[in-house]
């Protein structure tokens, strides 16, 4: 449709309880910064970063939803088109991981079926304050079938690697719908945003 | 004498003056010898000759300059002498003038010592002269003047104050300090009290009268702190009285649906016009900057207020339950208790306006603040400057009021998209097709309601809340409305009894057992299903305007987004997330050109290719195998192309109407595929003599020239592979053919393959297989 200058184009939505580092986490990965005393987020900020995956332009429009319940429902609106979730929790800090599956249950309600859903514990540079320990998210996120990981916006630890990881997997399921839709009559509904049918090189 | 001299010179001289010697000479002995010495000898003579002669002619010269330079002795002792005259006077005017002027910088130095001294005593004598006149002022209430006074002590140099103390007349000015700086205490207590008493009366002319003299005393914060709740008593109790008046409104009443809008906006009326009044006051004794902490005061009163506004709103128009009916009834779907959505258009209107009014006042107090703090930072550290940034960004984000609104927000919006889907649900159970419409109802319905919504978004003058209003739009237009559409899309479109009937014999008769049977029913089966098949026309004619509405849609939004822009509603960067939601909604039109297209398959598979096949094949039954009496029969009375396209005529008018031209040209194109690629089937099923494949090449003359003038595509393309076919057949011999093939084809590229060709060939009953498979292709 758009000449524009990318392969690919996903949307990334953060959710999660106020005060986790969603912010943090996003102005680490687009602008490198580690803004320390902000705000709250009002409403839905967004950013976009155009990363290259293996000599493929990947557009990562991400948008860093407030965690306050008063703008639940507006950041709820942003789950439908959303390609993936990054669903943060702060490891110093049980009630957010406590929070966990009541936000599981606003994603199974709001979002589309396809969605890449990854759990995030952020702030591992605060290890001494420690409140859910590592294996105890881990089985969670494994038990609801999401990936999980570990990060530190304050210390850029694996910042990257969550949205190049995340950016990778739905790479490789954009090529797996093209295919499947391939098979198949192309069926009118809930289609993926990107059909772009360039030859397949399986992603680690 | 000189000329004699010369001679005996050169004589007694050595014999390099000449260059032939003596001794030379005498011990010549050849005659010939002799003569050329002595012509040299002759040559050289003439020169010292001409030598001598240059010389005294020199002589003069040189007398009259010897004679100038004897006159011009006397003159350089003179200069001389006076050079050390003039040496010796610029030494001594330069010693002159360094002792005046270091006479000149001692005076300066006491002339400054002597202003200091000036000063000191003068601040002396204003300390006296202020511990007098504050007494004095004191004693007869005259406190302005008192805090001038002390406003003059304290802007004394304190260093000064300092070294007076250690001077000589220490224990004077001790004693006047101690006066002063107990003054000071009792003034500053004296005043504030006064101030407090005149704002706990509302004695609007003392509190200014107080408030005026507090900053004098260094006392600013204290007396904005004041000053503001006075102001905040008369807002609260002229909110109190809005809104006492608001709840015992009549309902009646014109503004009675936005009456607590009108509150609100009375309330934050009311501060603006504080700031405008007051700011001059304020900026004038206080100072510039000091808007913000005033605000600050201020706002508190203004969340109070507001909250109680709010409050009552949400009590009297039933805003908390009305949201939880929505909320269960769009989380379980089916309820018992269900809100009629027109119900709640007033409140959904007047929430928005209530936004829009706090957002126009927040915005002012920004525009407000930050101005006066540009003034006052003019000059200031970036530091400072950052830090009143900070104070306002905290005004403005963590007041009361904001959050109380975003809450309000947060509740209008699952109303909101309530309202859309149940309205846009109404309009599809209302759906009507007029007739002679190309669309229903429900298209322009939907797409009305959509548009009231998101324009009431925006109406709040927040951008999340169109931004959240769009994502919703996209989501009803997307799965809710386009699965209506693909439902009437799937119910399909119906054959005819009378279509059936041609489809195949064995049908037939039973198709005609049953009609003649029930003769009745059928015929209302044959209304109705007139009803479906102009229902699945009209829904193709939806499902195109849809692709189209949602593309005007969305420039509709950016104009009225760019207009409530252009008057400061939200950053480029709120600007940006719109764009980015309006995008979003763009994407569905595609996929409403992608049903367009599923459904116009449908309607070829359906209601045209069953119909054209048979009539295609009936080619089959009219022989091309053929002789010059056939042939003129033929031509009389056309066999076959005539009625087919009498039929196409006929199976196409229907479609003609009701499809719009869009839709009914792409039809017609997928009609006129497969018209080709039956023909195509058909005719090499036959046989052709010469005049057989003449017969053949008129009636697909006939057809093309039928289907080029009812449709706007070039249909020529899709035949080529036909019109080829049909010239082999015409060939008078096989070897004809390479008179069109390869370096002979021309402008014509053969869409036929070379194993085509020798196929299209046999069907020739003329021509002999031999002859066909010796071509070289």
């Amino acid at each position: 449709m758009s000449m524009e200058d990318y392969d690919y184009l996903f949307k990334i939505v953060l959710i999660g309880n106020a005060g986790v580092g969603k912010t943090c986490l996003v102005r680490r990965f687009t602008q490198g910064l580690f803004p320390p005393g902000q705000g709250a987020t009002i409403g839905v900020d967004f950013m976009i970063k155009t990363v290259e995956i293996k000599g493929e332009k990947v557009k990562l429009q991400i948008w860093d939803t407030a965690g306050q319940e008063r703008f639940r429902s507006i950041t709820q609106s942003y789950y439908r088109s959303a390609n993936a979730l990054i669903l943060t929790y702060d490891i110093t800090c049980e009630d957010s991981f406590r929070c966990l599956p009541e936000w599981l249950r606003e994603i199974e309600q709001y979002a589309n079926n396809q969605v890449v859903t990854i759990l995030v514990g952020n702030k591992i540079d605060l290890a001494e304050k420690r409140e859910v320990l590592r294996q105890r998210a881990e089985e969670f996120a494994e038990a609801q079938s999401m990936l999980y990981l570990e990060t530190s916006a304050k210390e850029s630890d694996n910042v990257e690697k969550l949205f190049l990881d995340l950016a990778c997997e739905l790479i490789r399921e954009a090529k797996q719908n093209t295919l499947d839709n391939n098979d198949t009559a192309p069926m009118p509904g809930e289609g993926k945003t990107i059909s772009y049918l360039s030859c397949c090189s399986s992603l680690n | 004498m000189e000329e004699q001299g010369s001679p005996t010179v050169r004589r007694g001289g050595p014999e390099c003056l000449s260059a032939v010697s003596a001794e030379t000479i005498e011990s010549l002995t050849e005659l010939e010898d002799l003569e050329r010495i002595y012509a040299q000898l002759c040559a050289e003579e003439t020169d010292v000759q001409n030598e001598l002669e240059t010389l005294v002619a020199q002589q003069s010269t040189i007398e009259t300059k010897m004679l100038a330079l004897q006159r011009m002795g006397p003159n350089l002792q003179l200069i001389e002498g006076d050079a050390t005259q003039l040496s010796g006077m610029i030494s001594f005017t330069c010693s002159l003038a360094e002792n005046v002027s270091s006479k000149v910088r001692q005076l300066d130095l006491t002339k400054k010592r002597l202003y200091q001294a000036i000063q000191r005593a003068d601040d002396i004598l204003d300390l006296k002269f202020c511990t007098d006149g504050v007494q004095t002022a004191l004693r007869n209430q005259d406190y302005e003047q008192a805090a001038a006074h002390i406003h003059r002590y304290l802007s004394l140099d304190q260093s000064v104050i300092e070294l007076s103390r250690q001077g000589g007349e220490s224990s004077a000015v001790e004693a006047s300090l101690a006066l002063l700086q107990e003054a000071e205490l009792s003034l500053k207590a004296l005043v504030t009290k006064r101030l407090e008493e005149a704002v706990a009366s509302s004695d609007l002319p003392q509190v200014e009268r107080f408030f005026k003299i507090l900053p004098l005393l260094g006392l600013h914060e204290k007396g904005l702190a004041l000053f503001a709740q006075y102001l905040c008593s008369q807002l609260a109790s002229k909110a109190e009285e809005n809104l006492i008046l608001a709840v015992g409104s009549d309902v009646g009443e014109r503004r009675a649906p936005v009456i607590f809008a009108d509150t609100l906006t009375l309330l934050l009326e009311g501060i603006a016009r504080i700031v405008e009044t007051h700011q001059p006051i304020v900026e004038t004794y206080y100072g510039p900057g000091r808007l913000c902490t005033l605000l600050t005061h201020l706002q508190k009163e203004c969340d109070t207020q507001a909250q109680k506004i709010v409050n009552k709103f949400i009590q009297q128009r039933d805003y908390h339950s009305k949201f939880q009916v929505v909320q269960s009834s769009m989380m379980r779907g089916v309820t018992t208790e269900k809100i009629e959505p027109r119900e709640l258009d007033p409140v959904l209107s007047e929430v928005t306006l209530m936004n829009s009014r706090a957002e126009l006042y927040l915005r002012f107090l920004r525009r407000r603040i930050t101005a006066d703090f540009e003034v006052a930072d003019a000059m200031a550290a970036e530091a400072v400057s950052q830090e009143h940034q900070q104070s306002l960004e905290r005004l403005l984000k963590d007041c009361q009021l904001s959050r109380t609104m975003q809450e309000l927000i947060g509740y209008y919006i699952p109303m909101e998209e309530y309202y859309m889907r149940e309205t846009v649900n109404k309009a599809v159970a209302m759906d009507a097709a007029e007739t002679g419409q190309l669309t229903s109802s429900m298209v322009d319905d939907v797409f009305y309601i959509v548009k009231k919504c998101i324009s009431r978004a925006l109406t709040s003058g927040s951008s999340d809340c169109v931004c959240a209003m769009i994502n919703h739009a996209t989501s009803v237009l997307e799965t809710d409305f386009r699965e209506v559409l693909v439902c009437k899309l799937r119910a399909g479109y119906p054959v005819s009894a009378l279509q059936d009937l041609q489809r195949g014999v064995s049908s037939a008769v039973s198709m005609m057992q049953s009609s003649l049977q029930h003769g009745k029913i059928q015929t209302l089966g044959i209304e109705s299903q007139e009803q479906a098949k102009s229902a699945y026309l009209v829904t193709l004619n939806n499902v195109e305007v849809c692709s189209a509405n949602i593309i005007t849609l969305k420039k509709n939004l950016e104009n009225d987004c760019a207009k409530l822009f252009s008057q400061g509603m939200g950053s480029e960067h709120a600007q940006a997330k719109i764009d980015s939601c309006l995008s979003d909604l763009v994407n569905t039109s595609s996929k409403f050109k992608d049903l367009l297209q599923e459904g116009l398959l449908e309607l070829n598979n359906t209601a045209i290719k069953p119909q054209v096949k048979p009539w295609i094949s009936n080619f089959l039954s009219i022989s091309h195998n053929i002789e010059e009496e056939e042939f003129s029969e033929y031509e009389a009375n056309d066999p076959w192309v005539q009625q087919l396209i009498v039929q196409l005529e006929r199976l196409m008018a229907e479609f003609k109407v009701g499809l719009s031209p869009v839709i009914y040209d792409t039809l017609s194109s997928l009609m006129t595929n497969l018209i080709a690629m039956e023909m195509e089937k058909t005719v090499f099923k036959c046989t052709f003599s010469r005049l057989g494949g003449l017969q053949f090449d008129k009636e697909l003359r006939s057809l093309v020239a039928y289907l080029s003038s009812v449709t706007s595509w070039t249909i020529r393309d899709k035949f080529a592979r036909l019109t080829q076919m049909a010239t082999i057949l015409n060939l008078e011999r096989v070897s004809e053919i390479l008179d069109y093939w390869g370096p002979n084809s021309g402008p014509l590229t053969w869409r036929l393959t070379p194993a085509e060709v020798r196929q299209v060939l046999a069907l020739r009953v003329d021509f002999r297989s031999e002859d066909i498979k010796r071509l070289r292709l």
